[in-house]
């Protein structure tokens, strides 16, 4: 049914996506432009950063070889973890179930660059060099949570009289978690997947602390070159960035439809 | 929900094991190490020596420090409070409307917090820079260009702008829990919309308000790229200092002191949040 | 029923008036057009499935739906452009709606406070709402430590401490058990009696319309049925739709064969049946119908019925004081009989009866 709203809040709204989507929009119209200034809006249409960005070797190797890489890295172990954890936790009954529960989705709640920090320091005293791979572990820390809060939704939304009939049917417990529930939380286990993959792909707080010279992800490419006001290929790098993120987050809203988010 | 009760007690340890240990291993100790370290002495020629002392905290109570202090939190305040303002009316609108539109809104509100806070900040850098959009319109009428960026506003609008999605989820979630026939009710009884928004909806929303504000504010004050992006070294704040002392002058037991601190400011608000959300989840399953 | 004498008798106008109410929700989902007048203290029930517009009928009543054409007048005057704040319509829930975050008290005074009444007129028309509707001393309660009923009848007192012109009801009653709705029924009555407002009130349940009504307004799918007394409805339905969702009926497909001027011979599949109607021309194919409790089992001692009929037990049910049966005429037509449980002897399947019905309770119906 069609509610009533009041009659200014459709224009505020409108308003306020807008505020929210410009700067995007406007970081995509840069990199389609010619000037190598940022130019908003562009008076010609080239695509000659896009072919300064794959060109340029180090951008290539941030994107592909650094941040693809890890992020692919990230929700498969955010996700084994993750999942795993969210199934005992909504199918045991334990003494401190809630504590622990609270304890692995802490990261969402703790400012990044302080963990970044604490990371750092201790890499630092234990004489670890920066590297993927300590970029890597920092960042399965700040994904479980997505998945672990995906796939418990998707647990708790099972009717477990489903499971019930299986074993009446003569299946294990374990046996009817396999081939009734497991499959029926598959689009959980998937869209936490997809959402770990989003944060570790486009995480800068972490990175800025934890990678070396040769991990540098694309999102501290881009902040550095920022910083020292290079050309309009960041802007191309950042309209991919968009591109795949949005695209995934199409993926998985229309296709999955979570239910949890935050 | 469990399906059944369970005894055999391997089966969650086996499950549940892993994560934990791994979170004690990559997230407590080096926390319990920032503590530990921020007791240490600053040694100039091997950064740190283990020699305890308060020196560090004693330290914090000078007036540059507690100038940028104040500084991060005014900021974080004034965000929060234009999330607020922009985040109340975008969570009713997505709470109330139809499923479709529901769904295309939550995208284009999720989307962009999902992109890289580096990126959203480069458009509003085109926007408000000195030869971007807002001065482009002002030199074409014939004015002088205005000095956008580099000042607290343009931080103001950066982290709003980042963390507004932090404030409309759970203020949506919250809203949505609010049975819509209240709000005909009060409506049928007389109240006009502000009536009924200050009578019904704003008290049976405050969970998620205050969730909200507290996400909002505690990534507001732990913000560093933003700050630094859109405020550049006239905007010093407390993510800045931990930083620089980290990576540029090698004040350890500083920075880890400063960090032990923001630590301590964004867990205990982080308590409130959960708390909060637990509370209100039980008063739906009393209802 | 007697109709309750209002103390602003109007003149002509009632109080309120549908009048060709039509919401298109899309080119398949239409409600209306819809016409109909609820005239001053009288108790209008808008009965009929789910989905077939009653509750889109009200909910454009009370302004929360707008009409797509047509009217809605509050004693003569059109109201359907006024917002849904501005009516002064009073609307009790479903789920009864109480404001969860505030008292008993609040919750009765929430119209009031937006009036700015004075604090003591207010204070004694919460108290005079909360009295008659019998839980004075609940006030400062909140709804979560109330039990259903008494959610419903401050619901009421919170709608009519307003003194509204009219009030709505959205099905009321269904969220309570059996019991609880019986007695609530006759209380909400006896309220709407002795306030002398005017009601309309939307239920799927027959037996609470029959209950509560002057007057049923039955609706299926976005369109009127038939609008009459109860007796009117259950006696007389329109078609077969009412014949069937009011009460049980018997319909047998039949073709008029002729009339005596008082009576009409119709032939029911080579049965021959009398009914108590005129009117119908000779040759209509018709569905005449009857009540399962109108018909009754002959006993020798009766004197022949003006219609009588030769049938064969297929199943018999116990029900303590009604006792139904299934029965198969000759003609193979099935039929269903309601009678008294403690019937003389035992009847079991495949016995053979003789049933009776008077013409007077044969209803002929449009095919």
């Amino acid at each position: 049914m069609n509610r009533q709203m009041p009659a200014l809040l459709k224009p505020f709204v409108a308003l306020t996506y807008i505020l929210l989507l410009a700067p995007l929009a406007i970081v995509v119209a840069v990199s389609f432009g010619a000037s190598p200034t940022y130019q908003f809006p562009p008076t010609e249409l080239s695509l000659k950063w896009y072919r300064g960005f794959f060109g340029n070797p180090e951008f290539v190797r941030a994107f592909f070889r650094v941040s693809l890489v890890l992020g692919f890295l990230a929700a498969a172990f955010a996700s084994l973890l993750g999942a795993a954890a969210a199934i005992g936790l909504v199918r045991f009954r334990f003494r401190g179930r809630a504590a622990l529960e609270a304890f692995f989705v802490a990261p969402l709640f703790i400012p990044e660059i302080l963990f970044g920090a604490a990371l750092y320091l201790t890499y630092a005293r234990l004489g670890i060099k920066p590297s993927m791979t300590s970029l890597l572990l920092g960042h399965i820390v700040v994904c479980a949570p997505f998945v672990i809060r995906n796939v418990m939704a998707g647990l708790v939304g099972l009717d477990p009289r489903l499971e019930e009939a299986a074993m009446s049917l003569g299946a294990s417990r374990v046996q009817a978690f396999i081939k009734v529930a497991l499959p029926l939380i598959q689009s959980s286990i998937i869209s936490g997947f997809i959402f770990a993959f989003i944060i570790s792909f486009s995480d800068i707080n972490l990175a800025l602390f934890i990678a070396g010279p040769n991990s540098t992800t694309l999102p501290v490419y881009i902040f550095n070159l920022l910083l020292f006001e290079g050309d309009p290929s960041v802007a191309a790098a950042s309209t991919l960035q968009i591109l795949i993120v949005g695209l995934l987050i199409w993926l998985v809203q229309f296709l999955f439809r979570p239910r949890a988010l935050l | 929900m469990s399906t059944a009760p369970q005894r055999q007690r391997p089966y969650w340890t086996a499950l549940v094991l892993p994560l934990a240990l791994y979170l004690v291993v990559f997230l407590v100790i080096p926390f319990i190490h920032i503590v530990v370290l921020s007791f240490y002495t600053h040694s100039p020629t091997r950064i740190w020596t283990p020699e305890l002392t308060t020196a560090n905290y004693v330290g914090l109570a000078d007036a540059s420090f507690l100038t940028v202090l104040a500084r991060t939190l005014r900021l974080g305040l004034v965000s929060t409070l234009i999330c607020v303002l922009f985040g109340y009316p975008l969570a009713y609108f997505l709470a109330r409307a139809d499923r479709r539109v529901a769904l295309i809104g939550l995208f284009f509100l999720v989307m962009p917090l999902m992109v890289s806070a580096v990126i959203r900040t480069f458009g509003w850098l085109v926007i408000l820079g000195r030869n971007g959009l807002v001065n482009g319109a002002i030199t074409a009428l014939g004015l002088e260009r205005l000095p956008l960026l580099y000042n607290e506003t343009a931080v103001v609008i950066g982290l709003a702008n980042v963390f507004v999605p932090f404030m409309v989820l759970p203020l949506m979630a919250s809203i949505e829990r609010i049975n819509p026939a209240l709000e005909e009710a009060a409506r049928n009884l007389g109240a006009s919309w502000f009536a009924t928004f200050r009578r019904v909806i704003l008290p049976l929303s405050r969970p998620g308000l205050i969730s909200g504000c507290l996400l909002v504010y505690s990534a507001a004050i732990s913000a560093f790229v933003v700050p630094m992006l859109m405020g550049g070294a006239r905007v010093r704040v407390i993510g800045r200092q931990i930083y620089d002392q980290l990576l540029i002058s090698y004040q350890w037991p500083n920075a880890s002191a400063i960090a032990t601190l923001l630590v301590i400011a964004t867990t205990s608000l982080a308590f409130v949040v959960l708390a909060l959300m637990r509370r209100s989840a039980r008063q739906e399953e009393g209802a | 029923m007697a109709l309750t004498p209002t103390v602003e008798e109007q003149g002509s106008a009632p109080e309120l008036e549908v009048r060709n109410l039509v919401k298109r929700f899309t080119a398949q989902s239409v409600v209306g057009p819809l016409s109909f007048r609820a005239e001053a203290g009288e108790f209008v029930s808008l009965l009929g499935p789910s989905g077939c517009g009653k509750t889109t009928t009200l909910r454009c009543i009370a302004g929360f739906e707008v009409p797509t054409e047509g009217s809605i007048l509050l004693n003569g005057t059109s109201i359907e452009g006024q917002p849904p704040n501005r009516r002064n319509i009073g609307l009790v829930f479903q789920n009864y709606a109480l404001f969860p975050h505030l008292t008993i008290f609040e919750n009765v005074a929430f119209g009031l406070r937006l009036r700015r009444v004075g604090d003591r007129e207010l204070r004694q028309r919460v108290g005079a709402a909360l009295e008659l509707v019998g839980l004075p001393d609940l006030a400062a309660r909140f709804p979560r430590e109330l039990s259903g009923g008494q959610q419903q009848r401050i619901a009421i007192a919170r709608s009519i401490v307003l003194e509204p012109r009219i009030l709505l009801f959205d099905e009321p009653l269904s969220n309570l058990d059996l019991k609880l709705r019986l007695a609530m029924r006759r209380e909400l009555r006896e309220l709407q009696r002795r306030l002398g407002k005017t009601a309309v009130y939307v239920t799927h349940d027959q037996g609470e319309a029959l209950a509560l009504s002057d007057r049923i307004v039955v609706m299926s799918n976005g369109r009127i049925e038939q609008i009459g007394s109860p007796q009117e409805i259950y006696e007389r339905p329109a078609n077969a739709f009412v014949a069937d969702f009011i009460g049980s009926s018997n319909l047998l497909e039949a073709t008029v064969v002729g009339s005596d001027g008082a009576t009409t011979i119709v032939n029911a599949g080579g049965l021959m049946l009398r009914a108590g109607v005129v009117g119908h021309a000779c040759g209509a194919r018709i569905l005449a119908m009857v009540r399962p409790e109108r018909i009754r089992l002959a006993t020798t001692d009766e004197p022949a019925g003006d219609n009588a009929l030769n049938a064969r037990i297929k199943e018999a049910t116990y029900l303590g004081q009604d006792l139904h049966l299934n029965l198969r005429l000759d003609g193979g037509q099935e039929l269903s009989v309601v009678t008294e449980g403690s019937a003389a002897r035992r009847l079991v399947p495949g016995e053979g009866v003789v049933l009776t019905v008077d013409a007077a309770d044969i209803f002929l119906l449009p095919k």
